[in-house]
């Protein structure tokens, strides 16, 4: 009977031995110390991060894993994460968005913020600003005249009612931005003004701030409100479209990188965060990507106005934070209000 | 039936261990060592290929480093890239000269060091200005190339790996830039054909990212899986791929190859084996059960049948035969049944011949008995009436008559030796008178003897075989019946005469001849019979002449009883 059992046991082994041998490969050896990786959440397009990402890798030896999604979609993401924080640095974003998500972030004072314009830099240093994104309005050149769009309250006119491309603002950051900017530079009741801009646009939002170009481009809308880099960006493409600084006044807002708490890879997180600031990148920045350096010492080219030559509102990034949820609600509720009937 | 099943059961159980056991450690050594076999071969194949991919990728940097090394010092390049003063045609014939055999794998271009393009071994690059302070010339190094992936795998018109090196005169201050480009169809031509056919190859950075691929589709999907898998530290073939990734480090330009071949034993391929693998058991299990069932048809027709003939023969049919169609062990045992079936038979039969003789001999002593006491009865009154009529001679004979009739008609089977003796007296004395005394008789009976039991009226036929046969026409004849006891419980009886004697051929036991040659002496011959039947063999008469005179001597031997011995 032991014999039988031992005679089936052998057999059993050399058959399992068969199925399980099929063969697995060994992790090669020349994965990256853990000392050398660095995961960065980013909200930029690979255009933009890719270039500084493998600049970075080159530089220091560090091995950076990116992960890319939308800015609320990631920032989500690293709350989610908090207990067990996976990504080292969120890259990308504006400003009031990584405000809003404080409690994920640590503060860091990067190397050269000395360079930096006094009115980028964060309060408490919780993020570090990369660039500067003027809100601006653009128009497709074949609909509109060249007079026909100067500001902000040009949107609230009657003119251009069901012809304005603009980006939810509860999705697009950018769009949220553009809403506060345009509360801030038509002064007066907010609530008011933002009756009147929802019904000017006869309830329909786009889903992305990507879109609003494109919508304009196609002769869908008249005109739209996006950021100076994007616009430049299409009108270097030879798309139809025109921008316009609005009159009354533009913010500036920068999008900026910040440090996740208890990152895993902190001390390689904070050499990206000097490296995003430095001289080298925010210059590839100013001549490659139209985005504005937020250092005193980069040479601008000839492709971006000079900022102070842009009329600019008092805009206040803490106030935006703070009443985003407020401002999202009343916004919600005047678009949705001018559907109802 | 219910063991013909069990039996059957067993042997199937035994074919199919037998065929199978070694059937499935057959195939899967077999499948084992073929899979070790192959993808050692594979494995092997596979680092070759790598090795020659990096020697010609050594050819490349080496190259680049000679062309940098002729550059380097070169007052008239130092002078025209510094100064942009020169004769062109001088400043290109030095940098034709330089790059001589390596035009083909890549283009090199001289940058002054602003990072601005001066001269080129090929049409106009893209950008006229490269950056110094980002990308390729930032890490130019000095006197030894340094070199960038760049990021566009899938576009053929711009460079995918770049090399820079910063050239300096002879006093050591720098002048310039010498950047070595190259393209998709650079790789392709100098890697075409180095890696195996059905294997793809990756070139990657250092970091994984994607330099160059055949396939730029592919490099493009792949890459980045592979960068996943090695940051997971997993496998790079991932779980389920039928492919296998080779990795190789080139030194000089920081590249990691990656080679990906087909897997030898894809799922498809160990499904296929395993499947003739389990077909063949099957196969093997079809047999054994075919098998099983003739040769335990082959062993249970035979022994069914054996078994039904012993059937028979306990009911006693010996007339079976089972006719032994093989020749094996189980045609050998038919036929042994067959020869012990007959033997029985034979011994039946013989005892039944036994039988019908002692009943012949019986029937013969009852026929003797037929109307006993009429005879008896006129026996007695012819004896009264002799002796009425004063014949007393008839009343003898009467008188001694009717004793051995009565004798004989007695129940009992066996009787004193004593009384024997006595019949035999009054049979003597009737024979007397009957032969007018011619004859002697004496009996030799020792006292001790008498009460010896022997079966009834054996002597008697002795005696009158002699007087008959022996005394036939003999002056004085001398019958004498002797008693003796002989060691080893026996009884010696012997019956002699003085007569003529035996012919030859009657002497020796009587039992040796048949029963034909005995004709004419029925009564020796039922003596014998007696003797036997009641003794077995080894007992019965003896015929011989006598030594000692003329005449013969009958001589019966049997075992001393006695009355208080129980009966057999």
């Amino acid at each position: 009977m032991r014999k039988k059992v031992l005679v089936m046991a052998l057999i059993c082994g050399l058959i399992l031995s068969g199925c399980a041998g099929t063969g697995k490969q060994p992790a090669p050896d020349c994965a990256p110390k853990e000392d050398d990786r660095l995961v960065i959440y980013t909200a930029h397009k690979k255009e933009v991060w890719w270039p500084i990402v493998k600049e970075f890798e080159e530089r220091t030896g560090i091995w950076v894993d990116v992960v890319s999604g939308g800015t609320n979609e990631l920032l989500e993401r690293i709350s989610e994460e908090r207990d067990e924080p996976r990504a080292d640095v969120m890259f990308g974003g504006g400003v009031e968005s990584l405000e809003f998500y404080r409690d994920c972030f640590e503060p860091y004072v990067c190397e050269g913020a000395g360079e930096i314009q006094a009115q980028f830099r964060a309060p408490d240093d919780l993020w570090t600003p990369f660039s500067s994104l003027p809100v601006v309005l653009i128009y497709n050149t074949k609909l509109v005249g060249a007079q026909w769009l100067n500001g902000w309250d040009d949107l609230l006119a009657p003119k251009f009612h069901g012809k304005i491309a603009f980006a939810d603002p509860g999705i697009s950051g950018s769009s949220f931005t553009g809403l506060v900017t345009m509360l801030y530079a038509l002064g007066g009741d907010r609530e008011e003004t933002l009756r009147h801009f929802a019904s000017n646009l006869k309830g329909g939002q786009l889903d992305s701030s990507g879109a609003v170009v494109s919508s304009v481009a196609e002769g869908s809308d008249w005109v739209g409100v996006t950021l100076e880099e994007t616009a430049l960006k299409h009108m270097a493409a030879g798309e139809d479209i025109a921008l316009v600084y609005p009159a009354d006044g533009t913010s500036s807002v920068p999008d900026g990188s910040a440090l996740v708490k208890g990152a895993p890879h902190g001390e390689n997180a904070r050499l990206f965060l000097d490296f995003t600031v430095s001289l080298d990148v925010q210059q590839l920045m100013e001549d490659q990507f139209y985005r504005r350096s937020v250092r005193t010492d980069v040479e601008s080219g000839e492709k971006l106005i000079d900022l102070g030559k842009i009329p600019l509102v008092d805009y206040d990034v803490g106030w935006a934070s703070g009443n985003r949820e407020s401002v999202l609600m009343s916004w919600a509720f005047y678009l949705g209000g001018e559907e109802e009937p | 039936m219910r063991h013909f099943w069990s039996f059957r059961n067993r042997l199937f159980v035994a074919f199919l261990a037998v065929s199978l056991v070694p059937l499935l450690i057959c195939s899967t050594l077999l499948l084992q060592m073929f899979r070790l076999r192959l993808t050692d071969a594979a494995g092997t194949e596979a680092l070759e290929h790598l090795n020659s991919v990096c020697r010609e990728l050594d050819a490349l940097s080496n190259g680049f480093a000679r062309t940098a090394d002729f550059l380097q010092g070169d007052a008239l390049v130092a002078e025209a890239l510094t100064l942009g003063s020169g004769e062109t045609t001088q400043v290109y014939n030095q940098l034709f000269d330089a790059t001589e055999g390596m035009r083909n794998y890549a283009r090199f271009d001289l940058y002054d060091l602003e990072g601005r393009w001066h001269y080129s071994t090929y049409n106009l690059p893209v950008q006229r200005q490269l950056p110094t302070s980002w990308g390729v010339l930032q890490r130019a190094g000095r006197g030894k190339m340094t070199f960038t992936v760049c990021e566009t795998v899938t576009d053929v018109n711009r460079p995918l790996l770049m090399g820079a090196v910063l050239l300096t005169d002879v006093s050591g201050s720098p002048f310039g830039y010498l950047v070595a480009s190259v393209y998709q169809t650079n790789f392709r031509n100098l890697l075409e054909g180095k890696y195996g056919a059905q294997n793809d190859l990756i070139l990657l950075s250092q970091y994984w990212r994607p330099a160059y691929c055949a396939e730029p589709a592919l490099a493009a999907s792949l890459a980045p899986v592979l960068r996943e898998r090695l940051l997971a530290g997993e496998a790079l073939d991932g779980t389920a791929g039928d492919f296998l990734y080779s990795v190789a480090h080139h030194e000089s330009t920081g590249l990691y190859l990656v080679l990906q071949r087909p897997r030898v034993f894809t799922q498809d391929t160990m499904r296929l084996l395993y499947t003739i693998s389990i077909s063949s058991a099957l196969v093997c299990v079809a047999v054994s059960v075919l098998m099983s069932l003739k040769l335990s048809r082959q062993m249970f027709r035979p022994i069914e049948r054996l078994h039904s003939a012993i059937g028979e023969v306990v009911h006693n049919n010996l007339d079976v035969y089972v006719a032994p169609y093989q020749e094996d062990e189980l045609g050998e045992l038919a036929r042994r049944f067959n020869g012990m079936v007959v033997a029985l038979k034979r011994n039946q039969e013989e005892l039944v011949e036994n039988q019908r003789e002692l009943n012949e001999a019986q029937i013969r002593m009852l026929q003797a008995q037929l109307n006993p006491h009429f005879l008896c009865n006129t026996l007695d009154t012819m004896k009264w009436i002799s002796k009425i009529n004063k014949v007393p001679q008839v009343a003898l004979m009467s008188t001694n008559l009717a004793d051995i009739l009565r004798f004989c008609i007695s129940p009992e089977e066996f009787v004193p030796l004593g009384r024997e003796g006595e019949v035999l007296e009054r049979y003597i004395e009737i024979q007397k008178i009957r032969l007018s005394g011619a004859f002697s008789f004496e009996l030799d009976l020792p006292m001790e003897l008498e009460d010896c039991l022997v079966p009834k009226m054996i002597l008697q036929p002795i005696v009158e075989n002699a007087i008959l046969h022996g005394l036939d026409g003999v002056e004085e004849g001398m019958i004498r019946v002797e008693v003796r006891a002989e060691p080893e419980g026996l009884l010696r009886v012997r019956v002699t005469d003085n007569g003529r004697g035996l012919p030859p051929d009657m002497e020796g036991p009587y039992a040796s001849r048949g029963r034909e040659l005995s004709w004419g002496h029925l009564g020796l011959y039922n003596v014998d019979t007696i003797l036997l039947k009641y003794y077995g063999t080894g007992f019965g008469l003896y015929l011989e002449n006598r030594t000692d005179g003329p005449g013969a001597a009958v001589t019966a031997v049997l075992p001393i009883r006695r009355e208080e011995e129980p009966e057999c």
